[in-house]
């Protein structure tokens, strides 16, 4: 299930985090979001988003 | 989880702000020309509880206008209020556009979570 979850803090800051998507297809998801709620103050990858990309790259490598 | 993303609000979004005042039991914003003390700013304006001047909201540009005079004429924490709740429904509206389906839930210390769970497992 693809999630992505907004948490805002009583100060109205805004946190995105994306669930359940492959590599930087999660990226996509949050784009519109986050343009629509402000300017993005910053932003981290998970290792779940590292181990996704690894292993499309070792499937790539697999198939050539 | 892949992905976080730490955002600064910006309020650009005339719908969503109504749909805070409402949220946040206000009176519903006013386009209009505001005096704030010594000046004027022209903009969407909301009237905060214990605020002696509006807030002032320049949607196309996201600036935000104000005089609280450091917290004697209003307190930081009611324009935070205002900061959140304009977050929650601007994010909803957002999501709802995409056919997305979102569940909300108050934690424990005060924020607030939105889960959007994707339309048809697509972005």
């Amino acid at each position: 299930m693809k999630i992505i979850e907004v948490t805002v803090s009583p100060k109205g800051e805004t946190r995105i985090e994306t669930k359940g998507f492959a590599g930087g297809e999660c990226r996509r998801a949050s784009r519109s979001m986050e343009a629509a709620l402000g300017v993005r103050a910053s932003e981290q990858l998970t290792t779940e988003f590292y181990q996704q990309s690894s292993v499309r790259q070792s499937l790539k490598e697999g198939q050539a | 989880m892949s992905h976080i993303v730490q955002i600064q609000t910006q309020v650009r979004d005339a719908t969503a702000v109504d749909a805070a005042c409402s949220r946040l039991g206000l009176p519903p914003p006013v386009q209009r020309t505001a005096k704030l003390f010594s000046s004027t700013a022209t903009g969407l304006t909301v009237q905060l509880p214990e605020w002696t001047y509006p807030v002032v909201f320049d949607v196309a540009t996201g600036d935000v206008k104000f005089d609280n005079y450091n917290g004697r004429w209003g307190q930081q924490q009611e324009l935070d209020r205002f900061l959140q709740a304009y977050a929650c429904e601007k994010a909803k509206i957002e999501a709802r556009k995409k056919g997305h389906t979102v569940s909300e839930q108050t934690l424990a210390d005060g924020s607030i979570k939105l889960t959007i769970q994707v339309a048809g497992g697509a972005a």
